[in-house]
């Protein structure tokens, strides 16, 4: 498959990625979001870090994509403009800084990938309980939701990374 | 790693983080104007909607055939218990017809149109739930063509479920009664007892753990046995009457030991949510 291929099937991915997110929320919304602990959905964080640390030759416009399927992400599902517009296009910048100095393998990108869902979800409970939409505690995010959320995106990264992977190769 | 943090990146990484908390704080603070959305953001929730359309038509398909499968197992039992409900229904709905009949020419005679309970419904498909756990938000498949204004309530089959939040021309978002946000709207409830008399409040919190709804400094002498039916008031003017919320589970005086607060359980289970109905009133 050709390089120019993938950069029409990379913002593809990501909005289906992002709806995605959502129906499945509400199709297993009695699984995930059963008291205490709520499971996040994070398929598009999962698909821009695939695609910063996959792709070889750093030609797609991953950072603009990122913001505007932020923007997106606000503007439908919250409502709340400026949390996942910002969020998304940092990780993909500190992605792309930590990448030289790595060895690229399945456990390494396991680990930045734990990290970049640690960084937007606190991000996001950061800014929302400064704005009075949230009103739970620290430590209520870190064990009822932080860990519930890496777990079920870890269990997901690992059953897609194999397959992503085919497909980067194909076109490198 | 030195030119990580160069002096020019830290400034810019702080602008925009300042940009980003600009941007949250003025949505917050204009969420619950009628103007808003903007008619830019407007337009884009309707593309995106009619997108999410697309992919999230597979995805439901697969929900109902899982639901249908598992209908079709408890079929039989269900079909039982139901048979027996059925003929007593038939005579309620007979005497409700003609007690509604009788209700509309007594309000003629006294010369009184609209009622607090008139309201006229119009159903919709959830389309999708916000991927987050600080918001409790469905969207659904009808906004202001279909005549949904912002505040409406929402209902699922069988009880009250929500109010729209934000109404984009093709579809509107949500807000579960099972948000907990200090933000969030409350709604005006009473509860009718055996003896028929009623307590005026309203729904102030949620119990995540046991998931019931709670009505909170409760005052008044009157008696409210667990069971008892919970509906709305349509007092405040913006919710129609008597709109199922559900039964009281509980009551107990609250931590001041001054006033009661009522727990109910909700009728409408909010985890799994495909149709719903908008009562405009």
């Amino acid at each position: 498959m050709r390089y120019s291929r993938l950069k029409i099937i990379f913002p593809i991915g990501l909005f289906v990625a992002l709806f995605l997110d959502g129906s499945l929320s509400n199709v297993f919304a009695g699984r995930l979001f059963t008291y205490p602990y709520t499971s996040v959905l994070h398929l598009v964080l999962l698909w821009l870090v695939f695609a910063v640390f996959l792709d070889d030759r750093d030609d797609l416009a991953t950072g603009i994509w990122a913001a505007f399927v932020g923007l997106v992400f606000d503007w439908y599902y919250t409502g709340i403009i400026g949390v996942y517009l910002i969020s998304l296009p940092l990780i993909v910048y500190l992605c792309r800084q930590v990448k030289p100095w790595l060895d690229l393998n399945f456990l390494t990108l396991l680990m930045v990938y734990i990290i970049n869902l640690t960084i937007v979800e606190a991000f996001a409970y950061t800014w929302y309980s400064l704005c009075d939409v949230v009103n739970s505690g620290l430590a209520d995010f870190a064990v009822y939701t932080l860990g519930p959320t890496i777990a079920l995106n870890l269990a997901i990264f690992v059953i897609l990374y194999y397959p992503v992977r085919r497909l980067y190769f194909s076109v490198n | 790693m030195q030119k990580f943090f160069s002096n020019r990146k830290l400034v810019i990484t702080i602008v925009v983080l300042i940009i980003s908390f600009g941007l949250v704080s003025v949505s917050v603070a204009i969420r619950d104007r009628k103007s808003t959305p903007p008619l830019i953001q407007q337009f884009g929730n309707d593309v995106a909607g009619a997108v999410d359309r697309v992919v999230a038509w597979p995805t439901n398909g697969l929900q109902s055939a899982t639901n249908s499968v598992s209908d079709l197992l408890n079929t039989y039992q269900e079909n039982k218990k139901l048979k027996k409900q059925v003929d007593q229904l038939a005579q309620a709905k007979v005497n409700a017809q003609t007690m509604s009949a009788e209700n509309k020419q007594l309000r003629k005679e006294l010369k009184l149109n609209d009622s607090l309970s008139d309201y006229t419904s119009v159903t919709a498909n959830v389309l999708t739930r916000t991927p987050s756990s600080w918001m409790n938000q469905i969207v659904i498949s009808k906004g202001a063509t279909a005549g949904i204004k912002k505040n409406m309530p929402v209902m699922s089959q069988s009880g009250l479920i929500g109010r729209i939040v934000e109404v984009n021309q093709t579809n509107a978002k949500v807000e579960l009664i099972s948000s907990t946000s200090s933000t969030a709207n409350r709604f005006a409830i009473q509860i009718t007892n055996k003896a028929g008399k009623t307590v005026n409040g309203i729904i102030s919190g949620y119990d995540k753990g046991s998931n019931q709804l709670e009505m909170g400094s409760v005052t008044s002498n009157v008696k409210v046995k667990k069971g008892d039916k919970v509906v709305t008031s349509g007092l405040g003017g913006t919710i129609p009457k008597g709109l199922y919320v559900g039964t009281v589970a509980a009551i107990k005086t609250d931590d001041y030991g001054l006033a009661s607060e009522v727990e109910i359980t909700p009728a409408a289970d909010l985890s799994d949510l495909t149709v719903v109905t908008v009562a405009e009133q």
